[in-house]
């Protein structure tokens, strides 16, 4: 029974017309984001790898320098690209792409592409993540929004609820005839997105990922399925059902990631980029807990001289100014521990807010969703500077130990070769595993789930209603 | 126009008692209070920043001064190291440039949590300091803000379509407007008064609506220049309602069940607010791509390697030291000078990539700018920020005026530097003040009008249109 009302329900659709258009304008936009995703993945993983490749060549050729000059040269890290960045950018378009490693210094990630961004890029991107979170729902409201109320309006509903058909298998029924034409316009757009995934360089590592992806996807069209199923059976008129699955979609995507967005700022506040620098810089010059980075160095002197009961530096059979290097960088690190660790902090607690407001919006959990599955969330951008910094901090350390122990006392005029740049790895980013993406992705996962199960649950009770009324 | 009266006042009867309006309307006026409120807290905060900014800068130069007035009065042994034009420019001393707000700025954020709204100038490279930017969290400016200008260019329409999707088709359905015209109602005279009772609905509550907003973000209600930008504000805004409103109107003549109606509708918002900007969006960055930024660090890495290399004695051996430990004044002017050749080497070299940027960006703006015409939405975007002052154009005269300013900072600075000569307590009152000039009103005029006479156009051809059709339209 079910799948006769299913083939009813996809022959009525397709032969009506009346998704035409939105399904055109939703092939179209997704059609075109694909194929720029592929092409922007292509040059963009390019020219990032042949940037990391030409810095370490330019760390590596330095000639014979002071190890000490080199770690202010420093390296730089660049954010590497998946093929799934580009079919959702998530915040990648305002985070940045290289982080400067040197010494002494933790800086940002820089070089944002939001800079280089007209205004009109606020209205969104065309992503094909973007499109599917967008556009996706509107085409299934438009889908299924008549599916009660305009059999009511015509008097049918009556006459196939006399037909012994029950409710549930009514409801089912459609939700599959809906899902099949659906999958009509879709399925072969979102198979030739995984195809391509799969043959563009390094993709086929990502397809666990894509196909998680597809899932995520799925079900959001399917909670607005539902959700359109169950309100159209529960009012009066087609109209009626329009209007208010309408609202809540423009309300649910449009409105609630915006509040989230300023909500989140005014109950967490981020420090200004200069009182920010101006806490670091206090903390570099009077110690983090008010002991003095001079204080630090001359116990440590005094130490030092104990322990290799000598009685000045010049006599120690180390440099000591490595020593001293070594310390200033361990305790600009402890300040930048701790004031980064506030500041991630902080967006901890704004992200924490977007996900509770996506509790409200089935398109902000797909979205969060989305953006960890594509390597492109928050998460990850923070992931890759802590993995950066990590770096530069052993990259120093090896810097400053190499002064200590290779040179003589005092001697400010040595030189390292070629051999200890050579020596160091260069910097590769791990991404977190699909494993650890899927636990990191509970709470979006539940939210979906519990919008999946709440909107089938009203739907089942509001056909169950309608044979109450008729009865 | 037989009739128009009496339909007109029935319609007001029928809105009055129309329970549904009245939800809609109240929930326009609810959120824009909201946004106001929000918009108003953002605008005050940066206020108050901005004008913090440049505190302890002052301070510092007036310590360092006094500090150079010290030694003038009583010289003995060397001149302070602060008298150094190279230790203050190139590593004491700088000048925040403040962006202030203008009048309505609460009610549209704009570019304003991308774009830096001041910048630290000192006297190295201008790249230096224009890369700098506000600390945000990725996560929120993506999700953009919910300001004024959302709620009008995004969910106003959602507002209108739903209060005129079935303006005449209901009339039809239920079979109202044969019974009227039989009336001796000139079909004419119904439809019009039927627009004009809620078109005069809306624009009084927007109206009300922007008084609000202004009310709770305006800390000087008399300031006449603000009631000119609210002016602007309210003529965008009513264009822009009025676009919609002729475009049910329109949707309506074309003879379709209310139920059409409103699918046609919801598709045309989505196409002129979602799929317009996205597209063309695309079109400017496909069309005139921003050179890479990643490029631009491997070049500015090279030219500084080379750089260095050439002093590469003097250098190493201060980075072995670190200024604080420098032995005498003459090790640290022979640095600071190889500093300023490594910056002007830098400079020299990434020239042309950013003369390419500023190129591509001119280019795509201008993309983005004749391109607007084609979506309603992007039109009273760009108006409305450029009546709340937070658009392209005032940013980019922003900018100008901090590089010039930038210009005459670091030429006192690097002239001093080159000469070798020492800074007077006197002369650090000559150091480069910065003011900021206003936009001028034809500029901001002009950014105003052209989306807004595009509108207007927009409104006249469906209008027109409309009319022809409502001439055909059949009244059963």
């Amino acid at each position: 029974m079910i799948l006769t009302v299913a083939r009813k329900e996809f022959r009525e659709i397709i032969r009506d017309g009346r998704i035409k258009w939105s399904a055109l304008i939703l092939a179209v936009m997704l059609v075109a984001a694909l194929a720029s995703a592929g092409q922007r993945f292509v040059d963009i993983s390019a020219e990032r790898e042949s940037a990391q490749e030409v810095v370490n060549a330019q760390f590596a050729a330095q000639g014979e320098k002071n190890p000490h000059a080199a770690a202010h040269y420093g390296i730089y890290a660049f954010k590497p690209v998946t093929p799934l960045s580009f079919f959702d950018t998530g915040v990648g378009s305002y985070t940045g792409v290289s982080i400067w490693l040197e010494a002494h210094n933790q800086n940002d990630a820089e070089g944002e592409p939001a800079r280089d961004a007209t205004a009109i890029a606020r209205f969104g991107e065309l992503t094909a993540a973007f499109t599917l979170q967008m556009l996706l729902p509107l085409l299934v409201i438009l889908l299924a929004f008549p599916s009660f109320a305009g059999e009511r309006e015509a008097g049918t509903l009556r006459q196939v609820l006399s037909m012994q058909v029950a409710p549930v298998q009514l409801l089912f029924g459609k939700a599959l005839g809906a899902a099949g034409a659906l999958s009509v316009f879709i399925g072969p757009i979102l198979l030739l997105g995984l195809i391509g995934l799969v043959v563009s360089p390094g993709g086929l590592g990502y397809l666990g990922h894509g196909v998680v992806l597809v899932i995520v996807y799925v079900i959001y069209a399917l909670i607005f399925l539902f959700l359109t199923l169950a309100v159209s059976a529960n009012v009066k008129s087609a109209q009626a059902a329009l209007v208010v699955m309408v609202g809540f979609w423009a309300v649910s995507s449009f409105v609630l990631p915006r509040a989230a967005s300023d909500v989140s700022r005014l109950l967490y506040p981020t420090p200004t980029a200069v009182s920010f620098q101006a806490n670091i810089d206090e903390a570099m010059q009077s110690g983090i807990d008010g002991v003095s980075p001079d204080t630090v160095v001359q116990q440590r002197q005094k130490q030092t001289l104990e322990l290799y009961k000598v009685e000045t530096v010049e006599e120690l059979p180390i440099n000591f100014q490595g020593i001293i290097f070594d310390l200033q960088e361990k305790l600009g690190n402890e300040v930048f521990d701790k004031y980064y660790g506030e500041l991630y902090a902080i967006f901890d607690q704004q992200t924490g807010l977007h996900q509770a407001f996506s509790i409200g919006s089935p398109r902000m959990a797909t979205q969060l969703a989305s953006m960890e599955l594509s390597g492109t969330s928050l998460n990850q951008h923070l992931e890759f500077t802590n993995q950066a910094e990590r770096y530069r901090r052993d990259l120093i350390e090896g810097m400053n130990q190499d002064i200590t122990f290779n040179s003589g006392a005092g001697q400010s005029d040595y030189r390292a070769d070629s051999a200890l740049w050579a020596s160091i790895e260069p910097f590769e980013y791990q991404p977190a595993s699909l494993g650890a993406l899927l636990t990191r992705l509970g709470p979006s996962f539940m939210v979906m789930f519990l919008w999946l199960a709440l909107s089938i649950v009203a739907g089942v009770l509001a056909v169950r209603k309608v044979k109450v009324t008729l009865g | 126009m037989t009739g128009f009266k009496s339909v007109f006042f029935q319609e007001w009867v029928i809105l009055k008692h129309n329970s549904t309006w009245w939800a809609i309307l109240g929930l326009l006026l609810v959120l824009t209070v909201l946004a106001a409120l929000n918009g108003s807290a953002r605008t005050n905060q940066m206020a108050e920043m901005g004008a913090g900014l440049n505190q302890s800068e002052m301070q510092t130069q007036a310590a360092l001064k006094s500090a150079v007035a010290r030694w003038e009065a009583n010289p003995e042994g060397d001149p302070p190291s602060v008298a150094s034009p190279g230790a203050l420019g190139l590593s004491v001393l700088s000048h925040y440039t403040v962006l202030p707000p203008t009048p309505l700025a609460a009610l549209s954020i704009g570019q304003t949590d991308v774009q830096p709204t001041y910048y630290k100038v000192t006297a190295h490279p201008a790249l230096t300091f224009l890369n700098e930017a506000e600390i945000q969290n990725p996560l929120n400016v993506l999700a953009g803000s919910f300001d004024v200008a959302f709620v009008i260019v995004f969910l106003l329409p959602i507002f209108i379509v739903a209060l005129t999707f079935d303006l005449m088709s209901k009339e039809k359905e239920r079979g109202v407007l044969s019974l009227v015209l039989a009336h001796g109602v000139s079909k004419t005279a119904f439809i019009i008064a039927k627009g004009a009772a809620r078109a005069l609905l809306i624009f009084t509550l927007l109206l009300l609506v922007g008084l609000a907003a202004v009310a709770l973000t305006e800390p000087d209600l008399g300031s006449g220049a603000m009631w000119v930008r609210f002016g602007l504000w309210f003529l965008v805004v009513s264009l822009y309602a009025f676009f919609w409103f002729a475009l049910a109107l329109f949707v309506n003549s074309l003879n379709k069940p209310s139920v059409t109606n409103g699918v046609i509708l919801a598709n045309l918002w989505l196409v002129f607010v979602v799929v317009i900007p996205a597209l063309v969006n695309v079109a400017a960055t496909t069309l005139y791509p921003a050179p890479s930024r990643v490029e631009l660090t491997t070049e500015m890495r090279e030219a500084t390697e080379i750089a260095d290399q050439e002093s590469a004695e003097s250098r190493e051996a201060f980075f072995f030291d670190h200024p604080e430990m420098v032995g005498g004044d003459a090790n640290a002017d022979q640095f600071f000078l190889q500093v300023l050749a490594t910056d002007s080497a830098v400079e020299r070299a990434i020239e042309p990539l950013m003369e390419e940027f500023d190129a591509q960006a001119q280019r795509r703006q201008d993309v983005v700018d004749l391109l607007q015409y084609v979506s309603p939405a992007i039109m009273a975007q760009n108006a409305l920020n450029a009546v709340s002052g937070t658009g392209t154009e005032r940013f980019t005269d922003f900018v100008d005026q901090v590089l010039t300013f930038h210009e005459n900072w670091r030429g006192f600075f690097t002239g001093r530097i080159v000469k070798g000569s020492r800074m007077s307590a006197a002369e650090f009152d000559e150091i480069p003040a910065y003011n900021y000039r206003s936009l001028a009103t034809s500029s901001v005029l002009r950014s105003t009008l052209s989306p807004a006479t595009g509108l207007a156009i927009f409104v006249l051809i469906l209008g027109v249109w409309s009319a022809r059709r409502y001439a055909r339209y059949p009244a059963v």
